[in-house]
């Protein structure tokens, strides 16, 4: 509602406008058609009584030549503009800048002429501006030190009072359209007033008025100064800028054609000594002249009404400033690119960098780095080497610091590796093995490089170190070491041989059993059963191992007994590729063994065999007898009085006897019989193969009559006799061995009760 | 004596002074040193000095006269100079091979013969004793005028005297002819001479121009340029500021403003698009170079004919506004 309200007032406003118009026109509606005269405005650039005096004689003069009424009006600037503005004004004359102001505004017919000004004589139609100052400012000597002085001007549309100056200053630099301290003061004389009262540093005014003021008031000339002059010859005045056209006399467009080419012509007729001429200054007027750089001035200048900036557009820039566009344009592209470019490198350095750090942290062989004798920089592997915790543990330490206060070759860690890290400095590259300690205390042996690493602004190198753990090398050379001091060392012989047998090494043991020089045992076979030979090459290959005793023969030709064990080595492929023997000289163990068991079963006074002997035999006897169909005669026998001949001669006496009885009685024995001694005096015997009970007793008498032969002991003749009992087997029962021996036995008791020196034999009645 | 040295006279001092002022300012690199003498077409040369548009690699050497000019440059002392065509042809021929770089202006009647009254066609001249200066550029003037009225030089009988001493020649009855031009001319019509012949009759013949050393050229294109670009920034002024430059030559030559408007009248000032069309290859420089390099070898006032292939060159010209 209220912006509907709003609209309307707006719509209301907007329709009365032209009517308001309108009736504010009607009033003053003298059109210029219907004036009989003309107005003649002169711009007031000094003072108004003087120039309506001035310029009243040149009117007149015009009224007289054309007829026309003509009227003066003398304005300033302000008031020439309305007066225009309102159409009060018929012909012009201004300054040249203040002029195309009122162009710019009003579509003008032109310049119908320009003022040529006189100057005792010497006329001119050129206009400058003049700079100057009080004669006593020894400091304002040229343009350069107008920069922050105060200037007073009458105002920015006059062509010497302003532009003129304005372009010069602008040559050195100084910009008077941006300065604060420019005074507008209307016209020329109020200029000349502010500096010679000192209240501004320079003042601008418009060449010849100067010379016209001190025509009036002589004592000027001595008070003031110009800046910047110009001795242009044949000038009439004291200029400090450029040269422009003077001032124009311009026509306003409603004015009638024929009228302006009367008044015209009455200007160009204008001579002058004329007295309307002199009044005014003039030497008449000439053809209108060029104003262009007069444009080209307010251009530079950006004055009204050139002070709206030209609009440049980018196809002019392109234009005038080609080369530079096309080279800043190609610069930018390049650094573009160029910043395209490293900082592609830049993400690839730190990529790549990036990458070697992980490769050195990830590296799983230890690497650290170290500045003087201080570790600064190490990787993850070193860390878990030593078992610490994390980097922090290691760095701005020493390396002896994590070694023990020797070395195991009894150096000094801390003097030691001071050593290897001077040579390293000097730029070896060193190598050592090293022994640290870890976190818990074991140690770890690593073999340690040390390489100088040159870096741009140090002097000493840091040093790159790297540990190889050889922990496990060394263990296995500790045991290799052992291994070998057993091989050497062991009592037993110990020989390698290729898979074929062929010897490859011995050790010391080997060569004094074997008896043959290590040069000569490497390249033949090892000592083999003769039997069997490369057979147990055969088993070993085959069971992995052989072992067992064989008899060989020394160099110098002695017999041995061998004790070997024979191993198969297999390679990683599992393939044969060894054979390790090991064997000992069991020679004399044998030789033990052997009396051993001759003391077991024989007697040892009579060398016959005992009890324990006599059982097996009567036991294998026995067998036989069933397994051939035969018989045998189990003999017990018993010495008689052989406790008086002990008694009376010794025992030695009696040993003798019993070797002797021993003896005789073995001879009457066949080859396949057995004689045992069973104890102290008693005997026995197995007759095998006995054909029949007749047989045996043909033996027994033999034997009873061997025996009582005279025996010679101790130096005397002995006789002594034997009872003995008798048994066959096989018999109707059968019956074990014991059995068998106790019916000789008891037999053997029947024969001592029936007399001694006699035979008895079993029967189931003797019981 | 050459013709633009008459303007000069009076300036020897102040000249001889400036001319040691620039040398006091020279600078470390080496400028092209331009020979120049005051002349109605060389002045927008000294307008660019005084507003300060020439940039420090042209250094001008002002000399009296183009005979200064001339010797320079045969010597070497000058890298380029302000010279009249012929001029530049004498100083090709003497060995010095140039490049014409700019015209900076075409004589439309600065250059005139004026005969005793009742002579009024040029036929009439046969036999007649002709004033003349065989060594400047009104040699060239009575060359082209004999040519245009086809006549030779063996039908008229010809008084080789400087221009300045031409006026005394005339009033002690010695010549019935002068070819000369202002001032003296106008001396000369005061004491009863008539004009018969003038340079606008013979237009696009007599160049002035601003030539270079061809070695120097070739090494220096930039301060060429820089030269180039100077004179027509003179040359804007001296058009759209006539109101000031006028009084500015009046001053440095030491004339009226009015004698400065006068000399103005009788020379053409060809802008950019002008001076493209001039020193176009085959064009009307070129042309005239190669008729009149003739001319002079027929009369014996140079030697050898030089070559004029790429006489001219358009590089320098300002691509731009000045």
């Amino acid at each position: 509602m209220k912006r509907w309200f709003g609209g309307l007032l707006i719509s209301l406003l907007l329709l009365s406008g032209p009517v308001l118009q309108a009736k504010a026109v009607i009033p003053g509606a003298s059109t210029p058609q219907a004036r009989e005269s003309l107005t003649l405005a002169v711009l007031d650039y000094r003072s108004d009584s003087r120039m309506q005096d001035q310029y009243a004689p040149l009117v007149s003069y015009l009224s007289d030549r054309t007829g026309i009424d003509i009227e003066l009006a003398v304005h300033d600037q302000e008031a020439l503009n309305r007066a225009i503005a309102t159409n009060q004004v018929d012909l012009f004359l201004t300054n040249p800048s203040h002029f195309l102001l009122i162009r710019s505004e009003r579509s003008l017919t032109g310049v119908l002429a320009t003022l040529l000004r006189d100057w005792q004589g010497q006329s001119t139609s050129s206009i400058g501006g003049l700079i100057f100052t009080r004669a006593d400012r020894d400091d304002l000597e040229q343009l350069e030190d107008l920069r922050g002085a105060s200037i007073a001007t009458p105002g920015i549309h006059f062509m010497g009072g302003y532009q003129a100056p304005a372009l010069e200053l602008k040559t050195v630099g100084i910009d008077v359209r941006r300065s604060s301290k420019v005074l507008y003061l209307g016209n020329h004389d109020r200029v000349i007033r502010a500096v010679v009262n000192g209240d501004t540093d320079v003042g601008f005014i418009r060449s010849g008025v100067l010379e016209d003021r001190i025509a009036q008031t002589p004592e000027l000339a001595g008070k003031l100064k110009v800046i910047n002059p110009q001795n242009l010859t044949g000038y009439p005045f004291q200029v400090s800028t450029r040269l422009y056209p003077e001032w124009p006399l311009v026509s306003l467009p409603h004015v009638d054609g024929r009228q302006v080419r009367r008044i015209a012509s009455a200007l160009f007729a204008l001579e002058p000594e004329h007295p309307a001429a002199r009044a005014a200054g003039l030497a008449g007027f000439s053809p209108p002249a060029d104003y262009q750089s007069v444009e080209h001035l307010a251009r530079t200048l950006r004055v009204a009404p050139y002070d709206e900036a030209p609009k440049i557009t980018w196809v002019d820039v392109l234009h005038q400033y080609r080369v530079w566009v096309i080279t800043v344009s190609v610069l930018f592209v390049l650094l573009v690119f160029t910043s395209i470019w490293l900082g592609r490198k830049r993400r690839q350095l730190a990529r790549e960098e990036r990458r070697q750090r992980e490769l050195v942290a990830n590296w799983p062989q230890p690497m650290l780095m170290l500045r003087g004798t201080e570790l600064v920089d190490c990787n993850r592997a070193a860390i878990e080497l030593l078992r610490y915790s994390g980097e922090s543990s290691l760095l701005g330490k020493t390396l002896a610091a994590f070694s023990r206060d020797t070395q195991p070759d009894g150096d000094i860690s801390a003097q030691k590796i001071d050593g290897l890290l001077r040579r390293t400095q000097l730029g070896d590259v060193v190598n050592a093995e090293w022994v640290f300690v870890r976190s818990d205390g074991s140690d770890v042996w690593v073999d340690m490089t040390l390489a100088p690493v040159y870096e741009h602004g140090f002097d000493v190198p840091f040093i790159l170190c790297s540990w190889y753990d050889i922990t496990r090398r060394k263990e296995a050379e500790d045991r290799m070491r052992l291994a070998v001091q057993v091989f050497d060392n062991a009592r037993e012989a110990i020989f390698i041989t290729d898979s074929h047998g062929v010897v490859i090494d011995t050790n010391e043991a080997y060569q004094q059993i074997t008896g043959r020089e290590r040069s000569e045992s490497v390249g033949s076979l090892p000592p083999m059963p003769v039997d069997e030979g490369s057979a147990i090459l055969v088993a070993a290959r085959k069971h992995g191992v052989w072992s067992g005793e064989f008899r060989s023969r020394s160099r110098d030709g002695q017999r041995l007994i061998l004790n070997l064990t024979l191993s198969s080595v297999f390679d990683d492929k599992k393939q044969l590729s060894h054979f390790v023997g090991v064997f000992s000289d069991i020679t004399r163990l044998k030789e033990s063994e052997k009396k051993l068991r001759t003391m077991a079963h024989y007697d040892a006074l009579t060398g016959l065999p005992n009890r324990v002997l006599f059982a097996e035999r009567l036991h294998q006897s026995m067998a036989q007898a069933r397994r051939h169909g035969y018989q045998l005669g189990v003999i017990y026998i018993d010495l008689d009085e052989f406790k008086p001949v002990n008694d009376a001669f010794g025992h030695d006496a009696g040993d003798e006897l019993l070797i002797e009885m021993g003896r005789r009685m073995r001879t009457v024995l066949r080859e396949e019989d057995t004689l045992a001694r069973l104890g102290g005096d008693e005997f026995a015997a197995i007759a095998v193969n006995v054909d029949g009970d007749d047989a045996l007793q043909a033996l027994l008498e033999r034997l009873l009559k061997a025996v009582a032969e005279p025996a010679w002991v101790a130096s005397h003749s002995v006789e002594i006799s034997v009872s003995v009992g008798y048994t066959l087997y096989p018999q109707a029962e059968e019956l074990d061995a014991d059995q068998l021996l106790r019916q000789a036995d008891q037999a053997m008791y029947q024969a001592k009760r029936q007399g001694r020196n006699r035979y008895c034999g079993f029967s189931e009645n003797l019981l | 004596m050459h013709r633009r040295s008459f303007l000069q006279l009076s300036l020897r001092l102040s000249l001889a002074a400036t001319m040691a002022g620039s040398l006091v300012g020279c600078t470390q690199k080496t400028p092209l040193k331009t020979g120049v003498h005051p002349w109605i077409g060389y002045e927008t040369l000294y307008l660019a000095e005084e507003f300060d548009w020439l940039p420090e690699s042209v250094q001008l050497s002002k000399g009296q006269s183009a005979k200064n000019s001339i010797s320079g440059l045969l010597s070497g002392e000058l890298d380029a100079a302000a010279l009249t065509l012929d001029e530049a042809l004498r100083v090709s021929a003497g060995g010095v091979p140039v490049r014409v770089v700019a015209v900076t202006n075409v004589s439309v009647g600065a250059d005139m013969v004026l005969t005793r009254p009742g002579i009024t066609q040029l036929s009439d001249l046969v036999g007649r004793s002709v004033g003349v200066e065989l060594d400047g550029v009104s040699g060239v003037m009575l060359l082209a005028m004999l040519d245009q009225a086809g006549l030779s030089t063996d039908q008229i009988s010809i008084v080789d005297l400087p221009v300045s001493e031409h006026l005394r020649a005339w009033n002690e009855g010695v010549i019935d002819v002068s070819v000369s031009y202002k001032p003296i001319a106008s001396r000369l019509e005061e004491a009863g001479a008539v004009r018969l012949f003038d340079s606008s009759q013979i237009p696009d013949t007599i160049f002035d121009l601003l030539v270079v050393r061809q070695e120097v050229e070739r090494k220096h294109p930039e301060a060429v340029a820089d030269l180039v670009r100077g004179h027509f920034r003179g040359l804007r002024h001296l058009v759209r500021n006539r109101h000031d430059a006028v009084y500015r030559i009046a001053s440095r030559q030491g004339v009226s403003p009015d004698a400065v408007r006068e000399a103005m009248a009788t020379v053409m000032l060809p802008q950019l698009a002008a001076n493209r069309r001039y020193l176009a290859p085959g064009g009307r420089v070129e042309s005239v170079a190669g008729r009149l390099a003739h001319l002079l070898k027929n009369e014996g006032l140079v030697e050898v004919v030089p070559d004029l292939d790429n006489l001219c060159s358009r590089d320098y010209l300002p691509r731009g506004p000045v």
